[in-house]
């Protein structure tokens, strides 16, 4: 069957048709594979810089060294001490969000401080850190399941949030601290080596 | 081996199979938009508020172009829109592989894949190399369909 239609032209009802379909199919589309259109995952750059560059202590937490000018011998540099995990009515971090070791991740469980999970919520339910909480922060369902957190956990915006995935080159954590620091939670901690890495360790998982 | 190479017994089989690729390639991103939105945002090509309509019209793109050339219709303007498609695939991976960037392909399945860096880098350029092949492919039945008449 030959249309009589010009290419540019069946190029263009191409793209309307795959449009249409595209506007179709989202409509009638589950909670699950459902995307919003207009919504971006949220990439904010204060987040992405900290994966490799942690934010410098504010000045009031961490007052300028000034070197004398006639002392000798000079002042060993300073090197970055990590911050010990606090517990939940903790004052304001000098990090809003950074990542932490596997071992700091086990001491903030043992001192019950919240895990997001922030998978598919497939993986969530295959698997999950135990009392951990879903967020999964490519799904359109974010945003309700933020307000359940929020509504359930109740935590106050100094409180430790540990935040995982599914580790190595897994983003979706680092989005999710974007979005909590963009709702004002200030203490987020990135586990970054993830739910493989708690599993493998042994700790106390909830399994489908 | 010219004229076989423009041969309409070859033209159909590569038509068929690169419709049936993409029609295969599409339906797992169909079923899965947020899943292949993650794939996307893990090329770091797009701003941020251009990921959920590409997730979104892509696999459909796929889908229909993939049907056309199945279906022997509009064979010369779905095999065009493949051929963009492909280039910029092999655009997007090429990109990726000069920064050193591992990435999950995201061509035929959405499922995030347990990798080291290395295994990823390696598929990247096979992924390259397969989208060229089907370069090929979209070539001839392009050749083959500007003969007729």
């Amino acid at each position: 069957m030959r249309l009589p239609v010009s290419i540019p032209v069946q190029a263009a009802a191409l793209l309307a048709a795959a449009g249409l379909c595209a506007v179709i199919g989202n409509a009638f589309a589950g909670p699950r594979r459902h995307l919003v259109w207009t919504a971006s995952p949220a990439v904010a750059p204060t987040v992405l810089l900290l994966k490799s560059e942690p934010i410098p202590d504010r000045p009031q937490s961490a007052p300028a060294v000034k070197i004398a000018p006639t002392a000798t011998p000079l002042p060993k540099p300073l090197t970055p001490k990590p911050t010990p995990l606090e517990p939940v009515k903790a004052e304001r971090p000098s990090q809003p969000v950074r990542e932490i070791t596997s071992a700091e991740a086990w001491e903030a469980f043992q001192k019950g401080a919240a895990f997001l999970d922030a998978r598919r919520s497939a993986d969530f339910e295959a698997g999950h850190i135990q009392g951990a909480f879903g967020l999964p922060v490519w799904e359109s369902t974010l945003d309700q399941r933020l307000v359940e957190f929020e509504a359930k956990a109740n935590q106050p915006p100094e409180a430790p949030l540990v935040l995982y995935c599914s580790g190595g080159s897994c983003e979706d954590s680092h989005l999710l601290a974007s979005r909590l620091f963009q709702m004002g939670y200030r203490n987020l901690l990135i586990y970054r080596d993830g739910f493989p890495d708690w599993q493998a360790q042994g700790r106390p998982v909830v399994l489908k | 081996m010219r004229r076989w190479l423009g041969s309409s017994w070859l033209t159909v089989r590569c038509q068929i199979a690169l419709g049936a690729i993409f029609v295969v390639a599409a339906l797992p991103k169909l079923l899965d938009p947020p899943g292949f939105a993650k794939a996307i945002h893990a090329y770091k090509l797009f701003p941020a508020w251009g990921i959920h309509p590409v997730a979104l019209f892509l696999p459909w793109l796929e889908l229909i172009a993939g049907v056309l050339l199945l279906l022997g219709l509009w064979v010369r303007t779905a095999t065009i829109w493949i051929t963009a498609l492909l280039v910029a695939f092999i655009v997007a991976l090429s990109i990726n592989l000069a920064r050193h960037q591992p990435v999950d392909c995201g061509c035929f399945s959405t499922q995030e894949k347990v990798k080291t860096e290395a295994e990823r880098m390696n598929d990247m350029r096979w992924t390259i190399l397969r989208d060229l092949g089907m370069l090929l492919l979209a070539g001839q039945v392009l050749l083959a369909a500007r003969k007729k008449p």
